[in-house]
């Protein structure tokens, strides 16, 4: 049995596991049901902003721009459901004193971290397409398919994606969207290694999550010059895919940032473990 | 030595400013029952973590099989298993679940050598359940099936008793005398339990305050230095009188008998001092057990 395959094990043994998922399973569900309850007044109060400038026909609230709203969740509630996994990875075992029972086992320290960090990193992309599955199912059954009219900061203000495009930039954006949350876990793991308790990782990684993400948003000038070194700036890489034409340019440079914070935390995570004197 | 298992040399472990182990050169040999022995507090858990590469160590190093554990850490480790100061578990798996993932670790485990782990301890018919419903004794016991499960040479056990009823602690002496003499595994075996080590050990080392204070034949260590005796006589006033005589016995204690206190390897001597001097001798037993002996090397250590 590989270190992986345990990691995998143990985590999928949890029900704390399985909370994420519920709560995207519910959240989905309820937000789905109460568009589709109100989807008349929705449509309308949708359609209304465009109606001034544009002649809109046909679904406009269709499943791929109900899920491009709901993605937004991806800025803080996912999160929180990605740190309680990951911020847990590592200090439960610490905590539960099954830590000293692996390290006193041939594999060696790098490997145990190394196999730990990939298995938050399957629960995080199966999370995330758990999540893109229920939203663009749950979607297509309610609301049907459609052009993806979206609102964007900047010019244009408006993108339409068509209906025979829409499908694949939305998948395309969950994909990336499991980027973006890999570094949230990333930071979460890299807390797990440094304390012996997981109700510290978790908060404090959402904590930063959210500081990072009200500075990288506020309109001064100190804090806009921040915002190129704040990780959350490139956590709306999935937002780049749903643009039209797609600036691959800026999609590879979110890209190659959001990957320089994973491998700088699970760098820093590696280090403290592999170094660790383990007292618990 | 040649049958050496496990030594440490000079091992040391600073925490701060405070030394936890000092100085620390053990010698286990194989196949024995070692006993590890020392107050809480003495170093030994902070010893048996270094020795299994919890705790790096801030001096000394650590041999297993020969073979210096730094930088042979994995092919020792995979022939030695153990427990660090109490079984811990996946409580929300099985017991078989667990086993099958901590045994993983080390080797390909077959069922059949996980049912054989649990029915050593007695715990087949608990193999389905989860951990979170054992008691601490079952917890213990599981402890040992997966510190046996993976067949290793040398094994481990920090404080294998600590918390069991004495029904608990007897199965498990049971256990670790049935490990060395059925399997042929060398038990390195920490307890700040004497009796324990006596029952069990049949060579040991004593730590206090971080530092090696004897080591050797459990049996030789007993006998070394002064002893207590207790003596059944009559008239009990006589006796007392030619005991209190004797340059070399201490009499310590009188009432349902008299304690007295002598050099080891003088009893016989006494004994037959008692009876040419007229007095009748119904009983002359040995005080002198393994915690006597602790105390009074410990109350010397310290004094030092």
């Amino acid at each position: 049995m590989s270190l992986f395959s345990i990691e995998v094990q143990k985590t999928f043994r949890r029900w704390r596991t399985y909370i994420g998922f519920a709560v995207i399973l519910a959240a989905v569900v309820l937000l789905e049901v109460i568009i589709k309850l109100n989807e008349t007044q929705m449509a309308r109060s949708f359609a209304g902003g465009l109606n001034s400038d544009f002649l809109v026909s046909g679904n406009v609230l269709n499943a791929w721009v109900i899920t491009a709203f709901i993605m937004n969740s991806l800025y803080i509630h996912v999160p929180f459901l990605i740190a309680l996994v990951a911020g847990d990875m590592v200090s439960s075992e610490a905590t539960s004193g099954t830590l000293r029972f692996m390290l006193i086992r041939p594999p060696s320290r790098s490997r145990i971290i190394s196999a730990k960090f990939l298995a938050m990193l399957f629960y995080t992309a199966l999370l995330i397409l758990f999540f893109g599955v229920l939203c663009i199912g749950i979607g297509l059954l309610f609301f049907g398919g459609g052009d993806l009219i979206k609102f964007q900061p900047g010019l244009p203000h408006i993108v339409v994606l068509p209906a025979h495009i829409a499908a694949s930039r939305t998948g395309l954006a969950f994909i990336a969207a499991i980027l973006s949350m890999s570094v949230v876990g990333s930071l979460a793991f890299l807390f797990s290694t440094l304390v012996d308790n997981s109700i510290g990782p978790i908060i404090g990684s959402i904590a930063v999550v959210i500081v990072s993400f009200i500075l990288g948003n506020l309109p001064f000038e100190f804090t806009e010059s921040m915002r190129p070194y704040l990780f959350t700036t490139y956590m709306g890489i999935w937002q780049l895919l749903l643009d039209n034409p797609i600036d691959w340019a800026e999609v590879g440079k979110y890209a190659l940032v959001l990957l320089g914070y994973d491998a700088a935390f699970f760098a820093v995570a590696y280090y403290v473990f592999v170094r660790k004197d383990i007292k618990s | 030595m040649a049958d050496s298992i496990l030594q440490t040399e000079g091992l040391s472990k600073k925490f701060g400013t405070r030394w936890a182990v000092k100085d620390l050169n053990l010698d286990v040999r194989a196949g024995e029952v070692f006993g590890f022995l020392g107050p809480n507090g003495a170093g030994k858990s902070t010893t048996i973590r270094m020795i299994l590469t919890l705790l790096a160590p801030t001096a000394g190093i650590v041999r297993i099989f020969g073979k210096e554990v730094r930088g042979n850490r994995a092919s020792i480790l995979s022939r030695v298993c153990g427990i660090v100061e109490k079984p811990d578990f996946y409580l929300f798996l099985s017991a078989y679940k667990n086993l099958e993932l901590l045994g993983s670790l080390s080797r390909k485990i077959t069922r059949d050598e996980i049912q054989e782990s649990l029915e050593i301890v007695g715990l087949k018919s608990r193999a389905d359940d989860k951990v979170k419903t054992f008691s601490h004794g079952m917890k213990q016991r599981l402890g040992i099936a997966q510190a046996i499960l993976t067949k290793p040479d040398l094994v481990i056990l920090d404080e294998p008793t600590s918390g069991l009823d004495p029904q608990g602690m007897k199965e498990v002496r049971e256990l670790v005398l049935k490990l060395s003499k059925e399997h042929g595994t060398t038990v390195f075996l920490s307890s700040h339990l004497l009796t324990e080590v006596e029952a069990v050990a049949k060579r040991m080392a004593v730590l206090n305050h971080g530092e090696l204070i004897a080591q050797g034949d459990v049996a030789e260590l007993l006998n070394s230095g002064s002893a207590y005796y207790s003596i059944q006589a009559a008239p009990q006033e006589k006796a007392i009188d030619v005991l209190s005589r004797v340059p070399w016995v201490e009499v310590v204690a009188t009432g349902n008998g008299i304690d007295v206190r002598l050099d080891s390897g003088r009893a016989a001597e006494l004994n037959r001092l008692l009876v040419t001097s007229g007095v009748d001798v119904s009983a002359f037993a040995a005080k002198r057990t393994l915690e006597d002996y602790f105390l009074k090397i410990t109350e010397g250590a310290s004094e030092v």
